[in-house]
């Protein structure tokens, strides 16, 4: 046999028997991976599941506390990033570690001590070129950080794993942040590592992707390695139920009932702020019984329409009406008061008071009394740590030590708990990301609370960065890009390559009138 | 097994057990005396010494306790100016300055305004100038702060000295209405009238549970009442109203505050003001019941800054604040009443203000154990770990 079969045979990095508890955890309970050369190896798993803690001990970050790890047939434990580094294990981490003011170049060779002390730019500048042409990965060596958009700043950091030397890259959640022409882009490159003999570690819970990039799935369950399977051996549903342990469908929900009378009007909405058009002339309505999805990558003025309709900001142009009152600029209290609920898409620090109880962030959008009685709240709080199914030592547990998915809970019943708990329901509710980073029990369970509230003719209105959340629930799509609404399609037979290229700015703004 | 390096960390603790707090206070304390400790060592004083006749002098002891009471009074009322400022992260250094401000006004009302009134009222309307007088001090600071954002630690401080030579200017510097014309020589302030003094409380003649007391009048005064009252009602204030909750909120996440439209700018200013109106009353306090006239040296004695160094302790909390600020102001009492100890205890005053420097930095560095624990694991040598690596499968990597 020659010493290439035997490479290619054998297993570059084995993994042994790895365990690793946190205080109160086990995140990783003797877990057994093989990973090759020229070979695309995902890590499948629930947020929680441990993906990251097994990643992280990979890359030198976590040491475990038992099993080994053996690279190219010699153990290691590595003490720092820097050793796992030096022995061609890269990451590149879900949030990028770019300093914005720096160019390319300078990022790349940040934290590098092979790096000469004078720092040979043009050199650096060469090599990053002919890296970026080898692997698919544009890059502008002398660009500014800033100056990039979400994807550009991944491929940096793709680059700067291979400038040193990766033959192990893990890719931690590499596509949430990405639209689906940039999640081509990247699969692309991830095939010209796996075509250049390199091993490529891919961490994900999106089943589509797994299935379209991955020859080897191993799948994670609250710590457990609960499989290990051929991608070509095997297919979404079974994946999903060694993820999760249940058949689960995340099915589709759409409106049941009628339309009622438009809650929320928008219209001609402008938002100026730091001199920037953040948005601009929107327009549309939600009407009660209805969910409308507004679909688009981050940053694309989400988060100031939410704001803005929340009360939180005032609009520069136009004006918001809530159950026909009107509403624009009036501030939270008296947005609130007319009937809409907000759930910010940063939960713990806006949505939540992060070292206050559950009991008291439940007075946070309530109207308070001159002395406010906690005695109220505790029982209220009770209920729905009961209802929600809420894993907490009780309403006196402080918030920031809360998972996400049971901060979340607490957030949406505390916003629902003002939608009435009648039958019918004419309350407004604005969700944004309401599902992000959270489990598939749990996805599910707040997903069924906004169809419900749906169901009793409240009107929702849902924005998320993640498309298939918007498609599987919204009766409307629309498609928000640099501040504008660009795109509008029924929620049931939306075309997912025509809202990417929405969402990609590809579809000029001739849809943005009155929706 | 050969033990080739310990791998020490921090981690952060879960939760935070309520006796945590209490154990690391206690232990930073102690930290605290064993750093002065070498300092008192090094200047050829017994510690152990030291440190009894300073509890004896400054606690344990019926005229030390009462001289303790008195001397906290002002550190009573500076510190939970400290403290409602902290509520909300609003770093009030001004109290220094506010208590200058709330001496002059004190000392106004007390010369001009308050004569032939009967003496409550009197003493009411002194304190409450008082009050005013340091609000009005935090209040530019407070404004700048909540419309442009600058740092209320650098304008509070800067306030500080304006205060400072304010006062001094108008005792020492100027004819003003402050000043005696009747005393020459070295300058002093008009005392305020009869009525507007705070009464003092007298030992009783015969004995109290028991022990005998001997007669006389103590320096516990009727502001100690004052910052007591101040304490709980601020204690009210902060956990039991809408205002306190919105300050809470606000300090906790000011992007929780602005969703739930509670008004930002609105709890800077009225922080602001509690804190100044507070270390107010402390000024008035002390020129309405102990030097009974603006007097700048009485009065600069660092007792805004300490205050801070009180509410840090205290970790804010109001009812901790009367206790630390008794502490401290043992340290006081007992390093002044130590100049009449036999010679080899007799410390310097500056002993008392190193130590608070030293429980402050002490208490602030123990914080940290508060919400972390360090872990500290062996790891073995690397030979040793290759063979175990190598060995059968699950191994421990690290003991």
């Amino acid at each position: 046999m020659s010493p290439g079969d035997l490479a290619s045979a054998l297993p570059m990095l084995r993994i042994r028997g790895v365990t690793k508890s946190f205080p109160g955890v086990v995140a990783n309970d003797s877990v057994d991976l093989d990973i090759r050369r020229g070979e695309v190896h995902t890590l499948l798993g629930e947020n929680g599941a441990g993906k990251s803690t097994l990643a992280a001990m990979l890359a030198g970050l976590y040491r475990p506390d038992s099993g080994t790890m053996v690279l190219d047939g010699k153990p290691v434990n590595f003490a720092n990033p820097r050793e796992a580094q030096s022995r061609g294990i890269g990451m590149v981490h879900q949030h990028f570690r770019l300093v914005e003011r720096f160019t390319v170049a300078e990022n790349i060779a940040l934290g590098d001590t092979s790096q000469p002390w004078k720092l040979d730019t043009r050199a650096l500048e060469s090599d990053v070129q002919r890296i970026g042409e080898e692997f698919g990965l544009p890059v502008r060596p002398d660009a500014r950080i800033s100056d990039l958009s979400v994807g550009e700043r991944q491929r940096v950091e793709i680059v700067k794993t291979l400038y040193r030397g990766a033959e192990v890259l893990l890719l931690d959640e590499p596509t949430a942040v990405l639209t689906p022409q940039e999640v081509d882009a990247l699969f692309v490159t991830v095939r010209a590592m796996r075509e250049s003999g390199k091993a490529v570690v891919f961490i994900s819970h999106k089943l589509v992707e797994v299935m379209a990039i991955s020859d080897v799935v191993t799948v994670l369950r609250a710590g457990k390695v609960t499989g290990t399977v051929q991608t070509r051996d095997t297919n979404q549903a079974e994946l999903a139920r060694l993820m999760v342990g249940r058949e689960v469908e995340l099915s589709s929900l759409r409106a049941m009932g009628v339309r009622g009378s438009a809650l929320l009007s928008v219209s001609c909405v402008g938002l100026v702020a730091s001199k920037r058009h953040v948005l601009r002339d929107i327009s549309f309505d939600v009407h009660g019984g209805e969910i409308v999805g507004i679909a688009g990558v981050s940053g694309n003025g989400q988060r100031e329409l939410a704001e803005t309709i929340a009360g939180i900001r005032a609009p520069s142009t136009g004006s918001i009406s809530v159950a026909s009152q009107s509403v624009g600029g009036k501030g939270p209290r008296k947005t609130r008061a007319a009937g809409l609920s907000f759930v910010p898409e940063d939960r713990l620090g806006t949505g939540l008071a992060p070292s206050m109880s559950i009991a008291e962030n439940l007075l946070l959008t309530r109207p308070r009394s001159l002395f406010i009685s906690k005695r109220k709240v505790q029982a209220e709080a009770a209920q729905i740590i009961a209802d929600y199914d809420v894993k907490a030592p009780g309403p006196d547990a402080v918030t920031s030590l809360l998972s996400g998915g049971n901060s979340q809970k607490v957030l949406l019943a505390r916003e629902l708990a003002a939608s009435g708990d009648g039958a019918t329901s004419n309350h407004v509710l604005v969700v944004a990301s309401p599902t992000r980073g959270l489990d598939i029990g749990a996805t599910e369970s707040i997903r069924k609370r906004l169809d419900d509230l749906r169901q009793r003719g409240g009107a929702v209105l849902l924005i998320s960065e993640d498309l298939e959340e918007v498609l599987a629930l919204s009766d409307r799509v629309l498609v928000i890009y640099d501040g504008a609404m660009v795109y509008e399609c029924d929620g049931a037979s939306a075309d997912r390559t025509t809202i990417g290229l929405a969402m990609a700015g590809a579809i000029a703004t001739e849809n943005s009138g009155h929706v | 097994m050969r033990v080739a390096s310990i791998d020490v960390r921090l981690e952060r603790r879960l939760a935070v057990w309520r006796g945590t707090a209490l154990l690391v206070t206690s232990g930073s304390l102690l930290l605290a005396l064993v750093v002065g400790g070498i300092f008192l060592k090094l200047t050829g004083h017994p510690p152990l010494d030291v440190y009894r006749e300073l509890a004896k002098t400054a606690y344990f002891n019926w005229y030390g306790f009462t001289d303790t009471l008195g001397a906290s009074t002002p550190l009573v009322l500076t510190g939970l100016a400290a403290a409602v400022g902290f509520k909300m992260n609003l770093y009030n250094i001004g109290a220094e300055g506010q208590l200058f401000l709330g001496g002059i006004a004190s000392a106004w009302a007390g010369i001009a305004i308050v004569p032939g009134m009967p003496g409550p009222l009197a003493v009411l309307t002194v304190m409450f100038a008082g009050a005013l007088g340091g609000a009005a001090w935090a209040f530019i600071p407070a404004l700048t702060r909540a419309y442009f954002n600058t740092s209320e630690i650098v304008t509070t401080l800067m306030f500080n000295f304006i205060g400072l030579y304010l006062m001094q200017y108008l005792i020492q510097g100027s004819y003003s209405y402050w000043r005696d014309p009747k005393i020459v020589g070295f300058p002093q302030g008009k005392e305020i009238v009869d009525a507007a003094r705070l009464p003092h409380w007298n030992f009783p003649a015969d004995s109290m549970f028991g022990i005998a007391f001997p007669p006389g009048r103590t320096q516990v005064h009727l502001g100690l009442a004052f910052g007591v009252i101040a304490a709980l009602g601020l204690w009210v204030l902060i956990e039991r109203t809408r205002f306190g909750y919105g300050v809470r909120v606000t300090g906790d996440s000011p992007a929780a505050a602005r969703y739930a439209g509670i008004s930002i700018r609105g709890s800077i200013i009225v922080v602001m003001l509690i804190s100044g109106a507070l270390a107010g009353l402390a000024g008035a306090g002390i020129v309405a019941g102990q030097g009974y006239k603006l007097d700048p040296g009485g009065l600069a004695v660092a007792l805004g800054y300490t205050g801070i160094v009180v509410a840090a302790l205290a970790r804010s909390n109001p009812f901790a604040v009367v206790v630390v600020a008794v502490l401290l102001g043992g340290l006081r009492t007992g390093a002044d009443n130590m100049q009449s100890a036999p010679d080899n205890l007799k410390i310097p005053v500056a002993i008392a203000g190193m130590l608070e420097g030293a429980v402050l930095i002490c208490a602030l560095g123990g914080e940290l154990f508060r919400t972390h624990r360090i872990s500290v694991r062996r790891v073995p040598s690397n030979s040793d770990r290759e063979e175990h690596l190598s060995g059968a499968v699950g191994v421990g990597v690290s003991p």
